[in-house]
């Protein structure tokens, strides 16, 4: 496990040149060259930075992924894993070239287990096909980021989304995966046993390591029952913070609602505008989805209720039937476009700070104000029942003034975060935008990162440049 | 023999009472629960306060001299077994509660804390800490996280890693490193995660942040008889596969509850070949509909009798037989062995009836205990070490049981931790590839190896030179505390 004595990031040319003209040789057309592929491949969403990979190679099987980290280890060539591109944090950029992995193609459930409660899945499935290939089960999979993105991606960056109140994130619900190691093996870690104490907790080493550590190909879900009734609810509130008390009190009381979601006062205008919802005034929002019996539906609603009213809110106002929870969560997954169609022509981008639950009023006050002062439009939206909030900024893309103004508001929202006890991350990872904040969140242990990264990747070629970069 | 030097390092650290290295003062420290295995370290030391901890693990790390962590010593698989070579750090003086904040719904607390003590001091606000090892009346919140420790109601709300936000710890640097943080998530590489099961090989624990759970306003059981052991199986199966996560799924077999029932008079169906206990917990409403949904399951998969309680003492009384089952089973038989394996639960039956078929074979008794919810067994082998060739059978039964757990895919431990017990075990579980992830790990932290050497993971020459697997056993100290 010595450290290299280079760990030059950039490979030579003719090892690159070498490397693409093996791909070619046995991946045939699915090892693309052209410059249209391999810029789609250099980016996520978010903030619009790109590394261009030298080549995409679209592998179908376990083994084949082996092959080309083998191949790349021998020529010391990066190797980026690729999903469906949703990453915000810059995570896909091809910061030193090399190849890019699309393992979009690798898009079979593999087994549906509905006695034990999992499933596994090939790394390029998406979250909405596992949920369409548990049909007829009357299992889910409830992990939901928004984005339709791939479930290895999603294990990469540890994602979670709207429901993790209720069901956890990413790391609660991989049960195991199968990784291609640095040097180009196939592991298997975890398994179908619920739990293990049998040495290192790989499993959630790779889940959230962005890449740096492996390439996922398969993962093991935890599925959940179908819950028998589902209802979702909106109560308006005058102000910010007698929303998110109401919040605090629910977690406080234990009340396992299925999501709470906060929109502010600005981020709601989009949203009526943008996806012509009726009946709701420019306020400071929460959306409430409870999941169980029709019984302990009826009664955690009841008791939610009651304690938005202690705060001021709104009666609610009730979606019971699925077509208007479609209509209410889409509007919600498409907050992101209507903040932007709020100033057509501005780019967004998206701060994901999570604090402790006791000072999300706090930090979300400051936050506000924060924007206020600096004067850029600034929408609030939040997975708030476990202390995840986003910023979405916009800025004029032109200006490099209000992009460094931008870029601001985001160093403050994680620092202040980190300061509460919180993290400058709920969900979209470090990827290349929040090194520092990973340094100033975790200082004595970014050291013990980075020596693991050393030892899981002593040559720097997995993703180099990202999450703990050597 | 504590060399001089670091004797007297150590002697400057530390109060006189808190310093042992005369032979009657360090033999108790010899084993831990998992009585086969016993070293005499060099010497005992018993801080009080973590810079107590970073200096005497500063003077170990220079000396070279090993260091094995202890908390209350309930492994059941050598975990805290001494190194003949080094020392014994004891965690017992950290028992303080440092803070519980009602509102976050966490409590901030030292690694000796026994684990009911934090349900204990958190019940004035409604709340209490979930995980609930057998042992928890003594075992330590410390090694609950070095061996990610289970229980009863692990199935519904997590093992102690899905329970903790944040750990505290002293590298063998003297470093002091903070993993995971208040919040639900934590940035980089989850090392919360690592540090949990990594018995006491990557960080000393100092202080752990648990996230507390609202105490539920109602608890019922359901105890559902079953005249023969794979329907009871197969039961377990259909309640999850119906979509019901129960607070607490253990099963017992006949061997067991006429074990317990001398010991508990907990009126068992005795003549059920298995016993099945399903808790339901929440409102009253939420407890009513799901009990009735686990009503229905149960008779679908064709119980005899099914018995809900009717109050609290009753339903402790029905659990009560479940967590003396070891302490009764242990007054059958002069020696017992008991196995961790755990299973997918679809596998259940099928691991059921090897079981049963080998005890005839052997010639040995087992009686059957298990968190079934999690598929986490623990069968008990009787057997009489003073009968000639007992040993060797009970050996020869617990190794086919842990291979067939492994063939199901299921793991050689789901509670108890590898230890000195399970490191050959470890080397038919896991393959050189992930092996040398482990190693990896382990350097990252302890690149001299000096913390709990020669536990947990086994080197790659030991997993190479071994021929199959070979599982040794041990017999419990404190024969009546409740366990698993």
């Amino acid at each position: 496990m010595n450290a290299p004595t280079d760990l030059r990031a950039r490979p030579m040319a003719a090892d690159v040149d070498a490397v693409v003209g093996s791909l070619r040789r046995d991946f045939a057309e699915r090892a693309v060259t052209t410059s249209a592929v391999r810029e789609q491949h250099g980016h996520g969403e978010g903030l619009a930075d790109a590394g261009v990979p030298d080549v995409v190679v679209f592998p179908h099987t376990n083994e084949e992924v082996a092959g080309i980290v083998r191949l790349c280890h021998a020529a010391r060539v990066p190797v980026i894993a690729f999903g469906v591109g949703t990453s915000l944090e810059g995570h896909v950029a091809a910061l030193y070239g090399g190849v890019c992995i699309d393992l979009s193609q690798m898009n079979r459930t593999l087994e549906v287990n509905a006695e034990d409660l999992d499933c596994r899945v090939q790394a390029g499935v998406t979250r909405e096909q596992v949920n369409a290939d548990l049909k007829g089960t009357g299992l889910f999979f409830p992990i939901d980021p928004g984005a339709n993105a791939t479930i290895g991606g999603m294990a990469s960056t540890r994602a979670s989304g709207t429901n993790a109140v209720r069901y956890g994130t990413m790391r609660e619900n991989v049960l195991g995966l199968t990784v291609v190691t640095a040097d180009g093996r196939i592991v298997k870690t975890g398994g179908r046993a619920r739990k293990s104490s049998a040495g290192y907790d790989l499993t959630r080493l790779f889940v959230g390591s962005e890449g740096t550590l492996g390439i996922i190909t398969e993962i093991q879900l935890r599925l959940y029952g179908i819950p028998e009734a589902i209802s979702a609810a909106v109560c308006q509130f005058s102000d910010l913070k007698s929303a998110v008390d109401s919040v605090i009190t629910a977690m406080q009381l234990g009340l396992p609602v299925a999501r709470i979601e906060l929109l502010d006062a600005l981020q709601m205008q989009a949203c009526i505008s943008y996806s012509k919802l009726e009946g709701f005034e420019a306020k400071p929002t929460l959306l409430f989805e409870f999941h169980g019996t029709e019984a302990g539906v009826r009664e955690q609603a009841e008791t939610m209720q009651s304690i938005a009213q202690d705060q001021g809110g709104s009666a609610f106002q009730w979606a019971t039937q699925p077509e208007d929870r479609s209509r209410l969560w889409k509007a919600r997954h498409n907050a992101y476009y209507a903040a932007l169609a709020l100033a057509p022509g501005r780019h967004a981008f998206s701060t994901d700070a999570c604090v402790p639950i006791s000072r999300l009023t706090d930090c979300l006050l400051e936050t506000r104000a924060d924007l206020d002062a600096v004067g850029l439009l600034a929408p609030i939206v939040g997975h708030v029942g476990d202390g995840n909030f986003h910023v979405l900024v916009l800025y004029d893309p032109a200006s490099v003034e209000e992009r460094a103004k931008a870029e601001g508001i985001a160093h403050r929202v994680s620092m202040r975060a980190i300061a509460m006890g919180g993290t400058c991350t709920g969900e979209h990872g470090i990827g290349v935008h929040k090194l520092d904040a990973l340094v100033a969140e975790h200082g004595e242990a970014v050291e013990l990162m980075r020596t693991i990264k050393r030892a899981f990747d002593p040559l720097n070629i997995m993703n180099p440049g990202k999450t703990v970069p050597l | 023999m504590l060399d001089p030097v670091v004797h007297a390092q150590l002697a400057a650290i530390l109060p006189p009472e808190a310093l042992l290295t005369a032979a009657e003062d360090t033999k108790p420290y010899e084993c831990d629960g998992l009585t086969l295995f016993r070293e005499v370290p060099v010497a005992v030391v018993l801080p009080e306060t973590e810079a107590q901890v970073v200096a005497i693990l500063k003077a170990c790390h220079i000396a070279r001299l090993p260091v094995v962590a202890r908390g209350a010593g309930t492994s059941l698989s050598g975990g805290s077994t001494p190194d003949r070579n080094g020392i014994v750090l004891s965690l017992a003086k950290f028992r303080r509660i440092i803070a519980i904040d009602a509102l976050a719904r966490t409590a901030v607390v030292q690694p000796g804390v026994r684990n009911l003590a934090i349900s204990e001091a958190a019940a004035a606000y409604g709340l209490y800490y979930a995980p609930d090892p057998s042992s928890q009346i003594a075992c330590s919140i410390g090694g609950n996280v070095a061996e990610n420790a289970g229980g009863v109601h692990c199935l519904k709300y997590g093992l102690t890693v899905h329970n903790v936000r944040r750990v505290r710890g002293v590298l063998i640097t003297g470093d002091v490193v903070e993993f995971g943080g208040d919040s639900l998530d934590s940035a980089g590489y989850d090392l919360l995660a690592l540090v949990h099961g990594s018995e006491g090989l990557l960080a000393v624990i100092t202080e752990i942040t648990v996230k507390l759970t609202p105490k539920p306003l109602l608890a019922q059981v359901a105890l559902a008889a079953f005249a023969d052991v794979e329907a009871a199986g197969a039961a377990v199966g259909a309640i999850i596969g119906a979509g019901i996560i129960p607070a607490g799924l253990e099963m017992m077999d006949q061997a067991a509850t006429r074990a317990v029932e001398q010991f508990v008079h907990a009126n068992y169906p005795l003549d059920a070949a298995a016993v099945l206990l399903v808790e339901s917990d929440g409102t009253p409403e939420e407890v009513a509909a799901e009990m009735a949904e686990i009503r229905r399951v149960l008779t679908a998969s064709g119980a005899t009798e099914i018995r809900v309680s009717k109050d609290e003492p009753q339903r402790l009384l029905y659990w009560s037989g479940r967590k003396a089952a070891f302490p009764a089973v242990g007054r059958l038989s002069p020696d017992y062995y008991c196995i961790d394996g755990t299973i997918p639960r679809k596998a259940l039956p099928r691991v059921l009836r090897a079981i049963a078929a080998w005890s005839e074979e052997f010639g040995l008794p087992c009686a059957n205990v298990f968190h079934a919810g999690d598929g986490n067994l623990h069968p008990l082998i009787l057997f009489d070490a003073n009968m000639p060739g007992h040993s060797e059978k009970t050996m020869e039964f617990g190794d086919r049981i842990l291979e067939l757990c492994i063939e199901v895919g299921g793991t050689i431990t789901g509670e108890h931790g590898v230890g000195l017990e399970k490191l050959n075990g470890m080397c038919v579980q896991f393959e050189a590839a992930e092996l040398e992830r482990f190693h990896g790990v382990k350097a990252a932290f302890d690149p001299l190896g000096l913390l709990n050497p020669g536990k947990a993971i086994p080197l790659l020459q030991r997993c190479a030179e071994m021929g199959r697997m070979h599982v040794h056993h041990g017999a419990l100290p404190h024969p009546d505390l409740p366990r698993f």
